[in-house]
């Protein structure tokens, strides 16, 4: 077994959709485990419908979204508001080893799922629930998405170009990183706890408490009487720190923290009458006209080759690095040389690009990654070989629409 | 070694770090969880966790919140891991640890601890080695660990900011805590590998990777369509989502995308029942079409008329009466506003922490998860450098008290 395999032999029965919960199962199927996605035509996931599409391309398995989330999982079709359905889901929660969901509170109490119903069939079981502000509360039945979340825990305020409106990532990044990542945490420390002492539990991560978290320090700052305001690109300590466009659209950062990174900048700029320049001297003073820094560096930069500008830049040991767009991503040389990228053959989208987790084990290749499924697409190797039920016992139940 | 039925999961494990700004939160994390995380620091200069914001008060030293948060709940000894006297200690440390976390260049073996060495001392040990872009692109003379310059090549830097001024980085060094969360991640898969099969895991786990995470459907979209996502900026993508100006300050709403048609309609209700004379300009046909929502003009006609609606409203009246009707509208909250959020409150997420340093109380965001079976304490003070140097030296390590005298003379210590 290779040392980025851990959970290798372990069944993991997923009601995780959408966003945050899928990218916690997507990192439990490419360290081993056997991921089982219950979903259903019923109701099926939010991202099946969500683009990109292929142009022309339809229906519930084109999306590559959902793709981009799902690699490595199975996909059992299942329609919880059939009452045959319960005995099923707690059949399979019996032989797996963790139960995931993120649903809002309310759900998984309809479908007789929570907690409670499934330990007492499963003791041993890890269960994560995902709610959005948490199982208890005056809010614990409010909506949200990863960008309002972020708003609420304080990252949209703090991300803005003094005197512009407040922007955030852009992106749900809460869904993406903080709440599938603390919760990934929680859920592995859960099964260690398992491994070592058989004894199951109920993680709860609320989506909202987990985002405060990655502004931590400066919860803690305000609580001091910190008035945290936004910056732009800008940081104290660094002169000058910011996002430039050079030619053909494409955008380097730059971030000089000493006296030596500004004067080799400078030096490769070939603009050594900034030196002599009583604005631009002195780092106390230079921070204070920033925004003349920048309009001249915008000029000086917006007509060169990124990749060389970074050459020398790089060689003259200022710290710069490439604004890598998406484009730019699946190219980057260091990603190429580690294997991140995995190329799938979708049945319906045909290639795609899926990314892995970020460390590489034991200097080994990469786990390969199985394709997204088609929803359904293991009904009947689950319901015949799992659930034990024969040929004519499978077909029964999809004419009734169990298997939906 | 059985586990304590109180204690954390981690209950037992010993980890070394010896990490950066980069990856401590991770060494954070697996405190919280209930190990025993010892941070080793040099003897003398600046600690390597020191970012803003930083606290000035008369009667103590510049602190950095940032190093106190990310710190919460570790031990703390100093050592200079390559002074020759201070031989006997690392082995002592890395023989009686379980996990050793290091960040952002390979400092052991910088410090003349090669892992074949180390492996020597230690054939257990699960080594998890974090670097801006991996291990054989690591460059030790390379200090450019900026945040700004890893969320640009991570991919996320490109997806926001404005239109018309480029890309603006996220708030709060966000680089270093996806890096940090999945230090953690790997931790634990060697944790659990280890006691599964015996192997030991070394893990390579490269920043600019950790922030590839939060790229969305991004990369998918550019090679299913060649499409290179641009930054929205402060203009939303639909009517009804978006950031939007209210009496004291902002809001956030998502409403009307696919699965929030409802909320679409709510929305209108709500507009509509609270001023309505607003009520022709929302209440055309077209408006129920998601496919006109989209529409340059719609979205411009929407913010028009809800930011007429919100301009007499706070951000906590809009959050409450929205939601009353299932719309997910949520207040850009400052700082301030979070430590005062009602149902923060309410769960008492928020924890007093008697700070070492900072000799005062601070409010400490709890943690981001809870668990029934392994309760966690909670956050716990950061600790002063070296305040836990006789603790492992000399009650758990057995030297002397004179031995540690004579490597703290030495400066190894």
């Amino acid at each position: 077994m290779t040392g980025g395999l851990a959970l290798r032999g372990l069944r993991v029965l997923d009601f995780a959709w959408i966003g945050a919960g899928a990218l916690v199962t997507k990192a439990l199927a490419e360290l081993g485990a056997e991921v089982i996605r219950i979903e259903s035509r019923a109701r099926p996931d939010n991202l099946r419908r969500s683009p990109p599409f292929r142009p022309g391309a339809t229906g519930l398995d084109a999306s590559g979204y959902f793709a981009s989330r799902n690699p490595g999982k199975k996909s059992v079709a299942l329609n919880m508001k059939h009452p045959k359905a319960r005995e099923i889901a707690l059949t399979m929660a019996r032989q797996s080893d963790v139960f995931t969901s993120n649903f809002r509170t309310g759900v998984l109490e309809r479908w007789g799922l929570t907690y409670a119903d499934v330990s007492e069939a499963n003791p041993k079981i890890v269960y994560l629930a995902m709610p959005m502000q948490g199982q208890d509360g005056p809010h614990r039945d409010y909506v949200g998405f990863g960008s309002t979340i972020a708003a609420l825990a304080g990252l949209v305020h703090t991300t803005a170009v003094p005197g512009r409106p407040p922007i955030g990532t852009g992106t749900h990044y809460p869904d993406h990183v903080p709440n599938p990542g603390h919760a990934l945490v929680a859920v592995l420390a859960a099964i260690y706890h398992q491994q070592r002492t058989g004894e199951g539990q109920f993680v709860e991560l609320s989506q909202l408490e987990s985002t405060v978290n990655v502004v931590g320090h400066g919860v803690v700052h305000s609580s001091l009487g910190g008035k945290i305001e936004p910056t732009g690109n800008r940081m104290p300590g660094s002169a000058p720190r910011g996002v430039y466009q050079c030619a053909d659209d494409q955008w380097l950062a730059i971030a000089c923290q000493t006296e030596a990174h500004w004067r080799a900048l400078v030096s490769v700029l070939g603009a050594e009458a900034w030196l002599d320049d009583e604005r631009f001297d002195r780092p106390l003073v230079r921070k204070q006209y920033a925004d003349e820094l920048d309009e001249l560096l915008r000029a000086s930069l917006a007509p060169r080759s990124r990749a060389k500008v970074l050459a020398a830049l790089h060689a003259a040991g200022v710290p710069a690095g490439s604004v890598n767009s998406s484009k730019d991503m699946l190219e980057d040389p260091h990603l190429q040389a580690r294997d991140f990228w995995q190329s799938v053959d979708h049945a319906v989208i045909g290639d795609l690009p899926m990314f892995h987790l970020p460390f590489r084990a034991d200097a080994e290749p990469r786990p390969t990654l199985s394709p997204p499924p088609l929803l359904g697409e293991h009904t009947r190797e689950v319901a015949t070989g799992l659930l034990e039920l024969s040929d004519e016992q499978y077909e029964a139940l999809v004419d009734e629409g169990v298997f939906h | 070694m059985d586990p304590s039925p109180t204690a954390g999961p981690l209950d037992g494990v010993r980890v070394l770090d010896v990490t950066d700004a980069l990856a401590a939160y991770g060494g954070r994390l697996l405190a919280d969880l209930g190990a025993d995380v010892i941070r080793v620091e040099s003897p003398s200069g600046r600690g390597r966790c020191a970012y803003g914001p930083y606290w000035l008060a008369a009667g103590i030293r510049p602190t950095s919140l940032f190093e106190r948060f990310v710190n919460a709940g570790k031990r703390s000894v100093t050592l200079d891991l390559a002074a020759p006297e201070a031989e006997g200690l690392v082995t002592d440390l890395l023989a009686s640890a379980d996990v050793v976390l290091e960040s952002s260049t390979l400092v052991l073996t910088d410090a003349g601890w090669a892992d074949e060495r180390v492996a020597a001392v230690n054939q257990a040990l699960i080594r998890v080695q974090v670097t801006p872009f991996g291990l054989q692109f690591d460059d030790p003379g390379d200090s450019t660990v900026d945040d700004l310059i890893l969320l640009g090549a991570g991919g996320l830097l490109h997806l926001g900011g404005y239109p018309d001024f480029g890309p603006v980085a996220v708030y709060g060094q966000q680089s270093t805590y996806m890096t940090s969360i999945f230090t953690a991640v790997a931790t634990l898969a060697g944790l659990i590998g280890r006691i599964r099969t015996g192997e030991s895991l070394t893990a390579d786990v490269s920043a600019q990777e950790c922030v590839a995470q939060a790229l969305e459907e991004s990369v998918v979209r550019y090679a299913m369509t060649g499409e290179v996502r641009a930054p929205q900026g402060d203009v939303a993508k639909e009517a009804g989502t978006g950031v939007y100006r209210c009496a004291d300050g902002y809001v956030s709403m998502v409403a009307g995308r696919l699965g929030t048609a409802a909320a679409w309609s709510a929305l209108v209700e709500l507009i509509i029942e609270s001023e309505p004379e607003l009520v022709t300009e929302l209440s055309d046909e077209r408006w129920s079409q998601f496919e006109y929502r989209q529409r340059p003009e719609a979205i411009e006609a929407f913010r028009e008329v809800f930011e007429r609606f919100t301009a007499t409203r706070t951000r906590q009246q809009l959050y409450q009466a929205a939601q009353a009707r299932g719309i997910a509208l949520s207040p850009v909250n400052d700082l301030a506003a979070v430590l005062d959020d009602a149902q923060l409150l309410s769960r008492g997420f928020f924890v007093e922490v008697d700070d070492p340093e900072l000799g005062r109380t601070v409010t400490y965001p709890g943690l981001p998860y809870r668990m029934s079976a392994t309760p966690l304490a909670g956050p716990r003070p950061a600790p002063r450098p070296g305040a836990d140097n006789v603790d492992v030296y000399v009650k758990e390590a057995g030297l002397t008290v004179d031995e540690i005298e004579y490597l703290v003379a030495r400066g190894a210590v």
